[in-house]
């Protein structure tokens, strides 16, 4: 599933991000990399999505999310 | 020129970079754009120990790619040779993701150190951070460091001696093992020739063509035979890519950071602060509030300055008296007069402004709100092709022009930040909302609301265009993607370093705007200068010559000469035409104006006897759009430094201003 599916205060696995070679350069060049814990701080309809990952609160915004796949972890 | 060492600054954004810069440098830094790119280049320098550094704060970028000018213009700065040392800088309250930077630069081939700068707000975190640990796997110095601690810059002025003396260069040897887990690197990097491309390691030329670097592949085309080019091609087509190489350069910095730092147990959370600006409801108006709170608190640091230019302008009168009583020349009394001391009041008068919006703005950078700011409109803004930081800019024009300039500094890019501006200058000041309502409550009574709302209304148009047309040229595609930012950690303020920042800021407005408004005021002065003292000069015969033009605009000639006077200063707008019509000196009843002397007593009457509806209407667009006046024209040109946008700005608004006037004119006429 996508990073914008997973619900608030849930943490998950980067397995994968997909763009184009602007948005690969951006996305990890703030951290979010397949391999990566992130943890959903926010995310509120119609707003960016806050995250945190590799010591960082990270904004995303939404449409930015569709391009980084995750899985779920519990705990 | 000086033999001395240059340091080049490499850091992300938010990592403390410009801090440095400006505790480093202090007063003797210059802002400046890189040769024939939109990109600013800030270079300053600093004597330690008798022997003279140069200093060059490079773009903050989060990476080394060849997606923007600015990353191409860093490395480039750097491989370049240019650059005797580099300092790359991390964050080490987030130091995973901030050493990114450090893994991106590894192969280029200058000696450097790495500073962990924000050392106290990571021990604040309950962070513990090994830095001798790091420093063995590195190679390099690395140093603990925070702009607020004196002891730090001993650190940081050592480590500097220590890699000039020993050229030290970063250990890649373990990157360059996880480099070589990707399929296709190895045989890439055995194609590449030792110094093909000057200044960087093939090690790093390999992985930038795994990332479809275009800039490192148009190079390679140049300097390889097409054979080897092509099996390069090849090889890259099986790889895996950035994705790849993004991966080893973390699990690099994992390696790095395995046993290094003790990241304590506190639990990640929101602060109190962050869930209001990040909610939903709330966001927008905390956001709206900070801002104006800022706005109204730049005004206490600006009141000595403030005081300053009215004591200038008080001394005015009596040195004029002085000087004709002397028998000076009356024309060079009037020059010292209306020129030089009044073009010193407004200096002062702005400059006070200046300092306080960049003190307080600059503060708000610092401790991290801004980033806040940008995060909340960063969908908003981003439809203008702007940074959500450029609310505040557009906030502050609401109060004064020139502030919303001098505020767009905390824009780090230097098309968007002239966009900003640009379009800050649609945005009705101070002295607009000090004229528009009088204006219209005399002319539409009630109906004043109606046209209140039609300028705010036209404003709103008028950005829109204004960026789809400035924006094209300004701001480029690759530049306008969606938000992905981290939001810093709050921190305390560098006191020392922001003041140093604010006075060297002040300072080096103070040398550049005295030129422009020197210049304009010179220049309007002596167009409306009449040898005789009665109404005349050039700008006079010229307006009363074109009247049946500007008449098309619906401004007779005292309304143009009004409209022209409002380019220079709104306020004196309404001085310039209560004195045409009623026979006095228009240039005099500017100048007093401009002073914040009271309006005539029978204004209403004046204005209600000669100007028609249609006509006060046009006006009143005319001014509004107008060019805001002349301090904020020399702001621009401070802010943008170019002279070319500065006049391109000041042209579209000239006609735009004259194109809604004609349409608020032809408008009235049907309506009236």
């Amino acid at each position: 599933m996508c990073l914008s599916e997973l619900k608030e205060s849930r943490s998950a696995v980067v397995t994968n991000v997909e763009g184009d070679s602007r948005f690969i350069s951006r996305i990890t060049s703030i951290g979010l990399t397949p391999g990566c814990r992130v943890k959903v701080m926010k995310n509120d309809k119609n707003r960016p999505m806050l995250v945190y990952s590799r010591d960082t609160m990270i904004a995303l915004n939404k449409k930015e999310c569709q391009g980084v796949m995750v899985e779920e972890v519990t705990a | 020129m000086s033999t001395g060492v240059t340091v080049a600054l490499l850091g992300q954004p938010n990592s403390g970079k410009s801090t440095l810069f400006n505790a480093l440098t202090g007063l003797r830094q210059h802002v400046g754009n890189w040769p024939g790119k939109t990109v600013e280049k800030k270079e300053g320098s600093f004597t330690h120990k008798g022997k003279e550094y140069k200093v060059a704060d490079l773009p903050g970028s989060y990476s080394l790619s060849a997606n923007s000018d600015e990353e191409v213009i860093t490395r480039d700065y750097i491989a370049s040779g240019e650059a005797d040392v580099a300092c790359i800088l991390a964050d080490s309250s987030q130091l995973q993701r901030s050493l990114f930077m450090l893994a991106d630069y590894a192969g280029i081939d200058v000696p450097c150190f790495l500073l962990l700068n924000m050392s106290d707000v990571a021990a604040e975190q309950g962070k513990k951070i090994n830095a001798g640990a790091i420093e063995e796997k590195l190679g390099i110095p690395v140093i603990p460091f925070s702009a607020t601690d004196k002891k730090s810059y001993d650190v940081f002025y050592e480590a500097l001696g220590t890699v000039i003396k020993n050229k030290g260069m970063l250990n890649v040897e373990k990157l360059n093992t996880q480099y070589e887990s990707i399929i296709g690197y190895r045989e890439i990097y055995e194609l590449i020739p030792e110094n093909v491309i000057p200044g960087y390691s093939a090690m790093w030329i390999a992985v930038k063509a795994l990332e479809n670097d275009k800039v490192v592949m148009a190079k390679l085309r140049a300097a390889l035979d097409d054979q080897t080019y092509s099996r390069i091609e090849d090889a890259k087509k099986n790889a895996q890519g950035a994705v790849a190489t993004g991966g080893c350069k973390f699990a690099w910095i994992d390696d790095i950071l395995e046993k290094a730092v003790d990241a304590g147990d506190k639990k990640i959370s929101l602060s109190f602060l962050d869930k209001i600006y990040t909610s939903r409801i709330w966001g927008k108006p905390a956001v709206i509030l900070t801002v104006l709170l800022g706005l109204i608190a730049s005004f206490i640091p600006a009141i000595p300055l403030m005081i300053v230019g009215s004591l200038i302008l008080a001394v005015k009168a009596p040195v004029m008296g002085v000087l004709s009583s002397i028998g000076c020349p009356e024309i060079l009394t009037l020059i010292i007069g209306d020129v030089v001391i009044q073009s010193f009041s407004y200096i002062f008068k702005m400059l006070g402004f200046v300092f306080g919006v960049t003190l307080v703005f600059g503060l708000l950078e610092e401790v991290g709100v801004m980033a806040r700011i940008s995060y909340v409109f960063d969908n908003t803004m981003g439809k203008l092709g702007l940074q959500g930081k450029s609310v505040m800019p557009f906030l502050v024009s609401f109060g004064c022009t020139m502030g919303g300039a001098a505020g767009a500094r905390v824009i780090d890019n230097w098309g968007q930040k002239v966009l900003t501006i640009a379009l800050a200058w649609a945005v009705p000041c101070g002295a607009a909302w000090a004229t528009v309502p009088m204006l219209s409550t005399i002319f539409f009574g009630p109906g004043a609301v109606l046209v209140i709302v039609a300028v705010l209304l036209t404003m709103l148009l008028h950005m829109w265009i204004t960026a789809k047309i400035f924006g094209a040229k300004l701001v480029k595609k690759e530049d306008r993607y969606g938000m992905i930012m981290e939001l810093p950690p709050y921190h305390k303020p560098k006191w020392g370093a922001l003041f140093r920042y604010v006075f060297g800021r002040t300072k080096e407005t103070f040398i550049r705007v005295t030129k422009v408004i020197m210049l304009v005021c010179g220049v309007f002065w002596l167009l409306s200068y009449s040898p005789s003292g009665e109404n005349g000069g050039i700008l006079y015969t010229i307006g009363v010559a074109i009247d049946p033009v500007t008449r098309l605009f619906g401004m007779p000639w005292q309304l143009f000469l009004s409209y022209v006077a409002s380019a220079v200063g709104k306020e004196g707008a309404i001085g310039v035409i209560s004195a045409l019509y009623n026979g006095g000196s228009y240039s005099a009843g500017f100048m007093d104006a401009m002073n914040g002397a009271a309006t005539a007593g029978n204004l209403n009457e004046l204005l209600l006897a000669n100007v028609s509806k249609p006509e006060a209407l046009a006006f009143i667009f005319a001014i509004t759009f107008n060019m805001p006046c002349v301090v904020a024209l020399a702001a621009t040109y401070q802010e943008t430094h170019s002279a070319k946008w500065t006049s391109i700005i000041v042209l579209y608004y000239t006609v735009v201003s004259l194109v809604l006037a004609f349409l608020a004119y032809h408008i009235g006429l049907l309506i009236w």
